[in-house]
Parts: structure tokens; sequence; C-alpha cells
């Protein structure tokens, strides 16, 4: 039986990209987070005598975070390939420009799933308990894969414009920098913050993947994370038409 | 490596797989890459395109393997329209691009991982990729990654990895840089093997001695158009009114020497000096070996070195760049 090219491009690409280091970034940074944010900030709530528990709190946000994680990863195996004479070379043979892709994008979705996986798994390890309602897994799931194609596409659009290898890792640690902590994944948005701040909290699409994740390890989902989610639906198209018309007319060399 | 060629179109031996009318490509539209490019490239031929570097040589290979759509012009591979068919085209040529271009894994998950990508069935994938290890001489490093092999190492594995699939036109852009002598011509013989089986061969080189070695026909590609385009001794022949006397004197009178040469073999013989050698290229050898003997003894400057040879490759390059940098300059 014939595999149809796609599975191939995305075989090639999860064989390509999980080596060692990757996985360490992809899988090792949010579980240290968890574990090291998780307990670290769990003794000062303790201290606080507030009974809350941070890493009950955290881990969600953490699986959210894998969708920021999964993009990058996207974005970056588009440069790699474009920077190691990879993407011409693919170019060559029997695919198509947007098999190309969408070969990126569903395997940045397959790491972001992944890594949710894993990140539950942890959680369930810590904790003893976690999301067990289908429909709190379907809301878990469903956005993270959105959060991950609009990261994907986020990052695809960056590494098909920037040219230079510095501005594009500048630019790619800027990003990460800004939307994890001007999101709801490590801490809740506070009327306290500054105002800017929490527009930046506001707007930050993290922020809609991390409450809907929140809100469905809890089973608190109210009306807020749906709006939120559809706002993301829509970011997430937009982002992907860019992104699809930048890849589309860029040139494939790096030369 | 197979001996059947997938293949859909043109299938006679002779058959032009490569139709190309008057390609124009410009990457800034003021400047053309290439500018009026006019040949055919036949089935089961080594068709070389012969230029320096910036010619136009690789932005034509880029327009044949579908990455770059020309501005204007017909272009047929395979029957197909690159515009149209690109993907059916690509399923049919294999191609070396001049930059590396390498996942980062092992010599042989390299080798895997194409054949993967061009749906190879792992019984056959493995065969071939042995075969290929072993033809190339890189067993030895199978294990190592790509990115860490010496340049002439990472070209083998570039062009080996192209015989993990079948095709039926293989375009190789400049594929013996940084190879030394005997991985080179182990290259063009395995190039030739291929050839033998039905394999159509567009080649790029600025080599003229492989291109010898090599190719059919070539075309002599300047500044985005084609100069001369021929069966190689025809070109030869063409360019081969004309001998070429190389000879080397002794002692310091060379420059006066050579000056009375040119003065004495006439408008007829072109002479260029390099210190105490010189090339002669002239309609009558004889004529101007007697006038060199003459010479010598007359004005006493020692002959060190005399040698009259048939044309190559090189003169057929150099008197067509060089034929068209005088019709450019009167023009």
């Amino acid at each position: 039986m014939r595999v149809p090219n796609l599975l191939r491009l995305i075989y090639r690409n999860v064989v390509v990209n999980t080596d060692p280091g990757s996985l360490i970034i992809l899988v090792g940074l949010p579980g240290m987070y968890l574990v090291f944010f998780g307990f670290g900030f769990q003794s000062i709530t303790s201290s606080s005598g507030s009974g809350a528990s941070y890493l009950s709190f955290l881990t969600p946000g953490i699986m959210a975070f894998q969708v920021v994680m999964a993009g990058t990863v996207g974005g970056a195996m588009l440069w790699a390939d474009r920077r190691w004479g990879m993407l011409s070379q693919l170019l060559v043979g029997p695919f198509t420009r947007l098999q190309y892709l969408l070969g990126i994008m569903l395997t940045s979705l397959v790491f972001g799933l992944t890594g949710a996986l894993v990140m539950l798994g942890i959680a369930f390890a810590l904790l003893g308990t976690g999301p067990t309602q289908p429909l709190a897994l379907a809301v878990i799931f469903a956005s993270i894969t959105v959060g991950t194609i609009f990261f994907g596409a986020l990052m695809l659009l960056i590494s098909a414009l920037v040219k230079s290898n510095t501005a594009y890792n500048s630019i790619q640690i800027l990003i990460l920098f800004v939307v994890n902590f001007a999101s709801t994944v490590f801490y809740p948005l506070s009327s306290g913050l500054p105002l800017a701040l929490r527009g930046l909290f506001e707007v930050n699409p993290l922020t809609y993947v991390a409450d809907a994740v929140r809100g469905g390890y809890s089973g608190t989902l109210t009306a807020t994370e749906g709006y939120q989610m559809l706002l993301l639906g829509v970011e997430t198209v937009v982002v992907l038409f860019l992104a699809t018309r930048a890849y589309m007319r860029s040139d494939v060399s790096y030369e | 490596m197979g001996a059947s060629r997938v293949g859909t179109t043109p299938t006679k031996t002779g058959d032009p797989v490569v139709w190309v009318e008057n390609l124009r490509h410009s990457y800034d539209r003021h400047h053309f890459a290439l500018d009026g490019v006019s040949f055919e490239v036949r089935r089961g031929e080594v068709f070389g395109l012969l230029g320096r570097n910036g010619a136009g040589k690789s932005t034509l290979i880029k327009a044949m393997t579908t990455l770059i759509q020309p501005t204007s012009g017909t272009l047929r591979v395979l029957g197909l329209d690159p515009a149209r068919d690109g993907q059916r085209i690509r399923r049919q040529i294999g191609v070396v691009q001049q930059a590396e271009s390498f996942d980062f894994t092992t010599v042989q998950g390299n080798l895997d991982i194409y054949g993967i990508l061009w749906g190879i069935p792992k019984p056959e994938r493995v065969r071939r990729r042995e075969q290929l290890l072993t033809r190339f001489d890189l067993g030895e490093v199978r294990k190592k990654r790509a990115f860490d092999l010496s340049g002439g190492q990472k070209r083998r594995v570039q062009v080996a990895r192209e015989f993990m699939h079948e095709c039926e036109i293989l375009f190789l852009d400049e594929p013996t840089v940084g190879l030394d002598v005997i991985m080179r011509r182990t290259l063009l013989d395995s190039i030739r093997d291929e050839v033998r089986r039905g394999l159509t061969v567009v080649f790029t080189t600025h080599n003229l001695e492989e291109a010898d070695y090599l190719c059919d026909r070539v075309a002599v590609i300047e500044e985005g158009r084609i100069l001369v385009l021929d069966e190689l001794e025809n070109l030869k022949r063409l360019y081969g009114g004309k001998k070429t006397l190389e000879l080397t004197v002794g002692g310091a009178d060379g420059p006066r020497f050579f000056s009375a040469l040119t003065e004495a073999l006439g408008p007829l013989a072109q002479l260029t000096t390099n210190g105490g050698s010189a090339v002669i290229l002239t309609e009558d050898p004889k004529g101007a070996l007697s006038k060199i003997v003459e010479l010598s003894q007359t004005m006493g400057v020692p002959l060190e070195w005399l040698n009259v040879r048939k044309n190559t490759l090189e003169d057929v390059f150099l008197r067509s760049v060089r034929r068209e940098g005088e019709s450019l300059a009167s023009a």
C-alpha cells in the first residue's frame, strides 16, 4: 500500500526533529516548569494560608504552554529546512509546496498533542487527579489543537519573512517571553495588574488556550471560554492565511 | 539503479524530453538571468551546460526542475508544462543541487529518509541503500552525521541519494565540486552506467574536462544566452579550423621573441603569452612551426618545449565566449 505524501512528510519531520536536544526543549522544559514552579510557588501559597493549590492551577497552564512550544518547533522546521537546503530539495521531489506546509503544521500538531498528553500524565502523577469527563477532555484537546495551529502558523509566518538567523532567533525569544508571561499560564489575570499589561493578557491567544484548558481541567467552563475559543479560531484562520501566503511567495532557498 | 525507468511521455531514445524555447527569467525585473534560451534535451543523452559562475546555468536548472517559474517563454519537461504539472514532472526527475542539503541525521539515515519520502518499500529501500553505500564508498561513514562529513563525502551522499528512486531525467548542478580525482571519475562512471540503462542527464559544470568525458552534446551559456550548442565532436570541428600550438622558450628574451613572432605570423594567428610561454591558434600549424624554428635560430632563443595539439572543449569554450565578447564590444 502506498503511503500518502503528507504522511511521509510528517514521518520525516518527526524523525528529523526528535533528537534528544529537541525532545528536552519540547517536553523537558515544560516539565521542569511544572515541577520547579509548581512546587516552588506552592510553598508561597501554602505559607500565605490561601489554601489554593498552585500546582493544580499551573498544570493546565503548562498543558496550554505546549502549543507555543509545538508552534516554535514548526517555525524552526521551516527555518532549518531552508537554511540547510532541504526545503528546495524536498520541493524538487514528489511534493507540492502546500503539502510541505501542511506536513509542518500537522507535525507541530503531533508534537503539541503529544506534549500535552505527557504533561497530563505528569500532572496525574503529581496531583493524583485530572479531567475524566469526555467533554472536558474534548475541550482541552480541541483548544490545544487550535492553539498549536495558531502558534505554528505565527512561527511559520515569521520564518517565511525573516531572512537572518540572528533576527529569527531574537524574534522567537521575544515572542516566547511575551506570550508566555503575559498570559494566564503561570498566574491568573488580576485586576491589580497595570492596565497595559491586562490588555496584553486579554489579547494574548495563549490566555484563551490556557483558560479553556483550565476550565476543562477543573470542570468550570463558562461562556467566556467559548467566546475566547471563537476569537482564537478567527485569529488562527487569519494568521494561517498570512503564513500560507508568505510561504508560497517566499524564496525556497536560503542563498 | 533499476533498468526500468518510470515514464509516461516520450519513450524513444532521441526524442526530446526537455524542450525550451525563448526562455527568459528575471529575479529583479531589470536584469535577465536567462535571456531567450532555446534548446532541447534528447532522451538517453548527457546534455552539458557549460558556463562561468553566474552565467545562468543554475537558473536554468531551477526552471527545468520546477523550482522557479520562468518570466516568459516555453518550457516542457517530459512533455509536461511545469507551471501546470509540476508535481507529475517532479515524480519523474532526480535533482542534485549545487548547495548541500541534508537532514540532521546519519548518512544511512539520510538515504533511508529519502527512500521513505519517495515511497520506496522497505526491502527495496534497504537493498538500494546498501548498494549505494558500497558504490559510492560511503560504507565506513554510514553512521556519521551527514553534516560532519568532508566536502567530497557530502557530495557523494547527495548524488547517491538521487539513485534511491527511479527517475527519467537526472539534473546535476555541478555535482563534482569538492571531489577528488578518483571519486570524480567514479561518479562520472556511475552516471555513464545509468545513461546506458536509459537515464537522461542534464549536467552543469565549469569543468571542461568532465564535460568532455561525459557529455554527448554541450551548450555554452554566457550572460543568460546560449552561445553555441552542438555535439562535442561537431563543436570541436567547427571551432577547430585552427590548431593549437603551445611553446616555451628559454632565457630572458621571451617577450622580445614573442613580439617578433606575432609580427612574423601575421593576422591569421592568435598568440597569447604568459611569461616565457605562449599559446598560438592558427589555421596553418606547419607554417607557424617553421617560422617559430626559424626565428628561434635567428634570435638565438632556445625552444624548451613545443607541442601541437587537437582542439579541446576548453578551446571551444574560450573561443565561443571570446567571440561573444568581441561581438558585444563591436555592437
